[in-house]
């Protein structure tokens, strides 16, 4: 069974498609297929953090050969270990939410807008939990098709720009990775004497006994080759600006998918990729990317601050938010890490939650400026009080989710023994979290407190029910995330030392490493 | 002399024969009977091709000998060729048959056409000498020429069959020029022959070094390149493709952007990466460099191919011009694996492309109607949803060419790549790599047009008829096989021999 387990998670979504095919011509119908196989998919990932092994390293593995031809060595080989089981959770949550909060929020093509939905869950699960690089690169690439669908068919005025724009920058980011993995494949395979494989924890092995060295200059390019994939997706400034504008055209099942789970992918990518395959090249560019994560940062808080459509608003809090989980991972220190992941989490339900909020919102009154709300608190109260949770989690008030996350990263930053300039970067991150509580809170201000300006919202009807089932399992969790972390990081520990072990091990024997020994691309 | 020691062996031919008798046969039907039905030249072309393919398979594992002096030889580089001509005919003969009804064109010639250059094409890669090729070439070329002209009433046809023929000669010219050239460059005075256009005898003299003159021969790859250059449409040869192709009927266009091209390929691939790239085995330092020009040369011409059909592709307002802008660039990135000299990647990636473009060039022909009407990328908007199945898998086909992974085109690109990357061209790689990124944004124009834009209250769904179905069916199936599992066709071309590793046995 536990095999299996993590192919059925993967595939149980994708299964959900046929069944739309044939499910006739009643839209309620497909409505509920859908949501019962998302819902099936959530209750099955959930024996997932039951039954793992917080000291296992990588579990529920499968493997088998794939194509072999050519000396190829592809692999179907999935598994997870402490840093992709949350985010696999994490997915399996927001999707079923995504399905319940456009559940009337769709008018045409609502059969093909579910297909989509199901198959990029199977997309996002299959990049976290795919463990050969050429299965990895099969995921990553092939969910965009769907996402790319979700933005352009069911998207706002100009959705097509803003598909494309979206299509093009990952596209550019990762056919570079391809080019990547193409030269990691031959550099493992030169090194351990032609065994040919795409095999990642094969490979990171080699890494960390030495049999696979590469020279510095060779790491270096091999790490960017990666992190520009994962860069522009998580955005980074300054490659953030697809973000913006996918977002805002965005049906909002897509802005809280995107938000919620692909950037995410970009973060995952570092840690999985980056930092234990290009230790020395990681620390190297450290300084570099910590500096765009800390600009992101303050950046992302100035620009949401005079934002007056509250979903752009969001996107752009979401470059700030991400910027400081880039900035946790390059921390190379255990609580920066942990921060990170956790961060990743936070930011996963807590900016769901807020494209939830404003989705709601756009739903009753057909807009998303600011500056048509105002007093909504009077004839809102359910919402008021929701939207104030998430936005309290969004600005890291202590006994929420933000607040653990956050702070991990500040002090493993501050701490941080190996990153130049640590206590600069946390000092300049943590103005971006003061900002964060500014433009969070004017903006709540504006829309919900004070008095009601514009008549049209004195009629505005409350949460209904369905919201409600939405919206409060999101700020348990906020709740129960903030309060007791203790299950949610204990499951990721071991991972982070080990992977912090290996950068701080390979950057502090740098004599190791010297452009003689290492592999070097030729 | 005895016929025995010229080697006469049909069954070295039978393809060959198979496919022109079946050619020979609709036309005397044609000119006997009134009118032949179009259900009976069709299948009768199909059953031809079916038997070709079977007398490629049962060739398969034996191994025989190069027969008719050397003129033909019976390696699986061939076969594997022949297949996907075959394949590649097949599904031509199958989209034609619906859109010749609809077009009211006279039947007999067209299926003879193409069952002629079908032949040729086997002959190009059956060819074991230089001579051979190029009658194989011409018997295509001339067939095509008259294809495209086939709709004899619309001026573009016309258009497309005059621009095709006259730059078509042109370059025939000087294929021929540069195989004179290599003739005379493998003068050796006393031996027999004096002189050869039997690649393999090409072969030793070069490896031997005992040419008359190297510098002639240098000349004369370099002719034969630009020849070559110009069937396979690689930039700077490249410019008679979009006119031709925008011009040329629907179903010929698709049969020249992916038969005839595999077929020059295939025959470039002979005499290049196994003729000549045997040079260097002689550790002649003329030789060696003489073989790092051309391998250069070719990796400049893949470089400009790719990236100018691909800029140029983006600014196409015509569907079926934009594939053939699209169709240079996937002629740049096989020569990537020609640059690499790994046929077998060549081999795989024209095999997932004839299959994905003949899928894409089969939607376009019943989006455009009667006429070749609709085809603008403005005509797609918003048939998306009219018309799902049919876009569904020109978005299929489409992204597929882009390079989705799980489908042909991913496979066939990851192939040639990691050969490329793995004989030390790593820029080119690389270069290639940053061209299948901008080849997205045309690709995508498609599906944009026809999903996202708004719908035309105008446009009637096609109907479809059974042989189409079946083709479109075929091509799906390929373009997910060969992306999914595509483990057995690959260990298969693994496997395969060229009369190069057959000698060294």
């Amino acid at each position: 069974m536990d095999n299996y387990l993590l192919t059925i998670v993967t595939l149980l979504p994708l299964a959900g498609i046929p069944l739309l095919l044939v499910a006739g011509k009643s839209e309620t119908t497909w409505k509920w297929i859908a949501l019962i196989v998302s819902v099936a998919t959530f209750l099955i990932s959930l024996l997932l953090p039951i039954n793992f092994n917080s000291a296992g390293g990588l579990q529920f593995q499968a493997d088998a050969p794939w194509i072999s031809a050519f000396n190829l060595g592809v692999r179907y080989h999935v598994g997870v270990d402490g840093l992709s089981i949350w985010l696999v959770l994490l997915t399996t949550f927001l999707v079923p939410l995504a399905l319940i909060s456009s559940w009337n929020s769709i008018h045409r093509r609502l059969r093909e807008f579910l297909i989509a939905m199901l198959a990029l869950e199977t997309g996002m699960i299959g990049v976290f939990v795919a463990m050969d690089l050429f299965l990895f690169y099969i995921f990553w690439e092939v969910m965009l098709v769907p996402m790319y669908f979700l933005i352009g068919v069911w998207g706002g005025e100009r959705r097509i720009y803003a598909a494309i724009k979206f299509v093009i920058y990952t596209m550019i980011g990762s056919l570079l990775m391809l080019a990547g993995i193409i030269a990691l494949y031959y550099l493992n395979g030169q090194a351990t004497g032609g065994r040919f494989t795409f095999d990642i924890p094969t490979i990171t092995e080699n890494v960390k006994t030495g049999a696979l060295l590469i020279s510095p200059t060779s790491q270096s390019l091999l790490f960017w080759a990666f992190a520009l994939a994962f860069l522009i997706k998580v955005p980074l400034f300054p490659f953030h600006t697809w973000l913006p504008d996918a977002h805002v055209e965005a049906p909002t099942a897509g802005s809280v998918i995107l938000a919620g789970v692909l950037l995410k992918m970009g973060t995952y990518g570092l840690m999985r990729f980056n930092l234990p395959l290009f230790p020395v090249a990681a620390h190297e560019w450290s300084v570099l990317i910590c500096s765009l994560a800390v600009v992101g940062v303050i950046y992302g808080a100035l620009v949401a601050m005079v934002q007056p459509d509250l979903k752009k608003l969001v996107a752009y809090s979401s470059v700030s938010h991400l910027g400081l989980v880039v900035l946790g991972i390059f921390s190379f220190t255990d609580q920066g890490m942990q921060g990170a992941i956790y961060q990743m989490l936070n930011h996963g339900v807590s900016t769901g939650a807020l494209f939830l909020i404003v989705g709601m919102i756009y739903d009753r009154r057909h807009t998303r400026l600011i500056s048509e709300f105002g007093g909504l608190a009077r004839v809102m109260p359910a919402y008021s009080t929701l939207f104030l949770v998430v936005v309290l989690s969004s600005i890291a008030l202590p006994l929420l989710n933000g607040f653990v996350g956050e702070f991990l990263i500040l002090v493993g930053t501050f701490t941080s023994p190996v990153l130049p300039h640590a206590r600069l970067f946390a000092s300049l991150a943590s103005i971006g979290m003061i900002l964060s509580s500014v433009y969070m809170l004017w903006m709540y201000q504006r829309v919900i407190l004070g008095e009601m300006k514009n008549a049209e919202n004195e009629r505005l009807a409350d949460l209904n029910n369905r919201e409600k089932l939405v919206l409060v399992p999101i700020c348990l969790l906020i709740l129960w995330m903030g309060v007791y972390p203790a299950v949610f990081l204990s499951r990721s520990e071991q991972m982070v030392r080990a992977l912090r072990g290996r950068v701080t091990s390979a950057v502090e024997r740098p004599a190791n490493v010297t452009a003689n020994n290492g592999i070097e691309l030729r | 002399m005895e016929p025995n020691q010229i080697g006469i062996n049909y069954q070295a031919i039978l393809p060959e024969t198979i496919t022109g008798g079946v050619a020979i046969i609709i036309m005397m039907i044609d000119a006997l009977s009134r009118r032949i039905e179009r259900r009976v030249a069709g299948g009768l072309s199909l059953l031809g091709l079916a038997g070709a393919a079977v007398s490629v398979a049962t060739m398969w594992g034996r191994n025989a000998e190069p027969s008719f002096r050397g003129m033909i030889v019976t390696d699986q580089f061939r076969l594997f060729f022949a297949l996907i001509f075959l394949v590649v005919s097949f599904l031509i003969v199958l989209i034609s048959i619906r859109w010749i009804q609809e077009e009211q064109l006279p039947t007999g010639e067209y299926f003879a056409l193409l069952m002629f250059a079908t032949t040729g094409m086997l002959f190009m890669s059956a060819a074991n000498d230089l001579v051979m090729i190029f009658l194989g070439l011409e018997i295509t070329s001339i067939s095509t020429y008259v294809l495209c002209g086939y709709r004899r009433t619309d001026l573009r046809s016309n258009e497309s069959a005059m621009k095709y023929f006259i730059l078509g000669s042109f370059s025939t010219a000087f294929l021929l020029y540069g195989m004179a050239f290599v003739y005379g460059a493998s003068f050796q005075a006393g031996a027999r022959p004096a002189a050869t256009t039997n690649l393999q005898l090409l072969k030793e003299r070069i490896s031997s070094g005992a040419l008359f003159s190297p510098e002639m021969l240098f000349a004369g790859a370099a002719m034969m390149i630009v020849g070559f250059g110009f069937k396979v449409a690689t930039a700077p040869f490249h410019v008679w493709s979009p006119d031709v192709y925008e011009g040329a009927p629907t179903p010929v266009t698709a049969f020249l952007s992916t038969g005839s091209k595999a077929a020059a390929f295939a025959a470039f691939c002979r005499v290049f990466i196994l003729t000549l790239a045997a040079a260097p085995i002689a550790e002649s330092a003329l030789m060696h460099s003489i073989h790092s020009v051309w391998v250069n040369a070719l990796q400049v011409m893949a470089i400009l191919t790719m990236t100018l059909g691909n800029l140029v592709a983006i600014v196409q307002g015509n569907i079926k011009r934009m594939l053939a802008y699209s169709s240079i660039a996937h002629a740049g990135y096989a020569l990537v694996g020609m640059v690499a000299s790994d046929w077998k990647a060549v081999a795989f990636y024209l095999l997932s492309y004839v299959v994905i473009n003949i899928g894409a060039f089969a939607i376009i022909e019943v989006f455009a109607q009667r006429g070749d009407k609709r085809t603008e990328i403005s005509d797609y908007a918003g048939i998306g949803f009219q018309s799902l199945g049919l876009a569904t898998a020109l978005s299929l086909f489409l992204l597929s060419l882009a390079g989705i992974p799980l489908t042909a085109g991913f496979m066939a690109k990851l192939i040639v790549f990691k050969s490329a990357w793995g004989s030390g061209f790593h820029v080119l790689v690389v270069i290639a790599v940053i061209n299948s990124a901008i080849s997205w944004y045309y690709y995508l124009r498609v599906i944009v047009a026809m999903f996202f834009a708004d719908q035309q209250p105008e446009f009637k769904a096609p109907t479809l008829n059974r042989s189409f179905a079946a083709a479109l069916v075929l091509t799906i199936i390929a373009t997910l096989y060969l992306g999914i599992l595509p483990g057995r066709v690959l260990d298969t071309l693994d496997r395969a021999t060229d009369q190069i590793s057959r000698a060294r046995k």
